[in-house]
């Protein structure tokens, strides 16, 4: 057992919905099939983008996605992007294997759905091989309300009015497929670009850096000394590996416990990141007016036998949904620095929302999680004390027990919960301070099999189901979290 | 997404050279690998009659939806371990094409 308390007047600053962002590459079946089949095709449709897809999506209340990369981002250049469709520009995707593009699916068909999904548009500007000229004319394009070149252009290609567009990366990965850049240089390059990415009418960009990959500590310190001043955000990334291998990075079903236990233990490691990366962050600003952005993060194993290897394609587990509720939990604890985080990837690419094949559609263990965690978007952290009991493994111990809580605007008081164990419950008992709150409802993602996934042929073998056994009395809170298990609980008055 | 991890100097360590500069993210796939793919994948799971392979692979080869001359693009799966496979079906859009 364990005990935890729960301080229900310790508002510890707004949880960003930032945090539950998503991000959408022109990678594989991400964008193509799993998001855009085309006006013309037989799979249901809204203006191209498809309905079920669409609709599964807008439950979850998306706050922001990112697009078009990734490192598809440092080869992308908008202007093949937009007109008729039959007269855009086809070309190769040289950052994925070679994979054709037929820019489709481009600005416009992204602002569309965005619009369709109700969330903010982030899109990662080509700084890698592009040039100031053409991102100063991208934004020019999206949100100038007035007459010019660019803006002329967007209401010949029908779209009269500008969009608004806030979150704009200017550059991705520059410290790899995004030039090979020095941070000393790419501090110099930021600066230049960022200086023309312009607030036209009454559009204001929030501007985000690339940031370090994983333990680049010395990115971040250059950047923070050469460029604070011209960011709101510093990106970083950092992916989930069972084998810490990217040769051989394990597979994403058939693990055993071992496979298990290094993959939570890997994703722990997120927590080492943002609080070194965060102190650096604190030199430079200590007011925290740079948000940290973890713009890519997520589960990357082998490819799904018998797919092809450029198209990232992977199943998801319960082990997925370990893997998002213990980085939400950390997101949401260091609320005051990460400000925003995308998923790698949305549909189809690695730790996947949705899958689909065909006409087909499933919802995965991870699309639950962020479907249960999205009552603590911009709500009031509130603070718990509690030490976790040890999780062993062979000779490696890590906590058992993962968790946030929050109130909401409504006075809604949401506890989320993971149990990390593969074989032991876990049984919390939870003292409730400063509330008169006095009933509680849950509900709990949980297989007998750590390795449980959903198919197109058992689409609800992992679904979260009511949660039994949660009870609320005199203040304290009471429930047992199943081995390998993901919550969710609501306390009200 | 990185496909290609940065070579820089200074302060990375060995470790991160790289996520994938060799050739495991090429879309097209050689006969060869193709082949050893088929195969593994025959080794743990059932597999059709050369003739019900053979006229799975041409309905394939003969599909709007045929990629890089490998993969199906409405399921991501090279066709040539797809058809192999007893319990497989074709992800065309409402219409199966191996009927």
């Amino acid at each position: 057992m364990v005990n935890v308390t729960l301080k229900a007047d310790s508002n510890q600053g707004l949880i960003n919905r930032n945090i539950y962002g998503h991000f959408s590459e022109h990678l594989g079946r991400c964008i193509y099939e799993g998001i855009w089949v085309g006006e013309d095709s037989p799979i249901p449709n809204t203006e191209g983008i498809r309905n079920d897809v669409l609709t599964a999506l807008q439950k979850l209340n998306i706050p922001v996605l990112r697009w078009p990369g990734g490192c598809f981002a440092d080869e992308y250049h908008w202007k093949d992007g937009v007109g008729p469709l039959s007269e855009r520009a086809r070309m190769i995707n040289t950052n994925w294997g070679g994979v054709e593009e037929n820019n489709h699916f481009g600005t416009h068909e992204f602002l569309r759905l965005c619009e369709l999904l109700g969330t903010e548009p982030y899109i990662s500007g080509n700084v890698g091989s592009g040039t100031v000229q053409e991102m100063q004319q991208w934004v020019e394009y999206m949100t100038f309300d007035g007459e010019s070149p660019m803006a002329n252009w967007r209401k010949s290609n029908g779209r009269e009015k500008p969009w608004k567009l806030t979150y704009f990366g200017v550059g991705n990965e520059n410290w790899g497929c995004g030039g090979n850049m020095r941070a000393e240089y790419y501090a110099d390059e930021y600066r230049r670009y960022a200086t023309y990415v312009r607030n036209y009418s009454d559009n204001q960009i929030y501007k985000i850096a690339c940031g370090p990959n994983e333990d680049n500590y010395h990115w971040t310190e250059v950047l923070m000394r050469e460029a604070h001043q011209h960011m709101s955000g510093l990106s970083l990334h950092y992916y989930t590996l069972p084998t810490g291998v990217w040769q051989d990075k394990g597979e994403a079903t058939g693990f055993n416990e071992s496979d298990w236990f290094q993959t939570l233990k890997r994703t722990l490691h997120m927590e080492e990141l943002i609080v070194k990366h965060s102190e650096i962050m604190d030199k430079y600003d200590p007011e925290c007016k740079v948000g940290l952005i973890i713009d890519e993060w997520g589960t990357w194993y082998n490819v799904e036998p018998g797919t092809n290897p450029g198209f990232l394609y992977q199943q998801n587990t319960m082990r997925d949904a370990l893997v998002a509720g213990i980085n939400l939990n950390l997101f949401n604890k260091y609320n005051k620095r990460v400000q925003m985080a995308n998923l790698a990837q949305i549909v189809n690419v690695l730790q996947a929302l949705v899958l689909t094949e065909g006409e087909k559609m499933i919802l995965t263990p991870t699309y639950h999680v962020f479907d249960m965690y999205q009552v603590h978007m911009d709500a009031e952290r509130l603070e718990l004390d509690y030490e976790s009991p040890g999780y062993t493994f062979g000779e490696d111990t890590i906590p058992q027990l993962s968790l946030s809580a929050s109130r909401d605007q409504e006075g809604v008081i949401h506890v989320t919960a993971c149990n990390l164990s593969h074989t032991d419950e876990l049984e919390v008992v939870c003292q409730l301070q400063a509330t008169d709150s006095s009933v509680a409802s849950g509900r709990i993602l949980h297989h007998g099999e750590i390795g449980a996934f959903n198919t197109f042929e058992q689409p609800e073998n992992v679904t979260p189901s009511e949660w039994k056994g949660v009870t609320l009395e005199n203040g304290q809170l009471r429930f047992v979290l199943p081995p390998a298990s993901v919550g969710v609980i609501a306390i009200k008055a | 997404m990185n496909s290609r991890l940065s070579m820089e100097t200074g302060q990375k360590s060995e470790r991160s050279l790289c996520k994938g500069c060799d050739d495991q993210y090429d879309v097209q796939i050689s006969e060869a690998k193709l082949a050893r793919l088929v195969e593994l994948a025959s080794r743990s799971r059932p597999v059709v009659a050369d003739a019900e392979y053979e006229r799975r692979l041409s309905s394939c080869y003969s599909c709007p939806a045929l990629q890089y001359g490998s993969t199906c693009r409405y399921c991501g799966c090279l066709v040539q371990v797809r058809a192999k496979l007893l319990d497989s079906t074709c992800p065309f859009p409402y219409n199966s094409r191996w009927i």
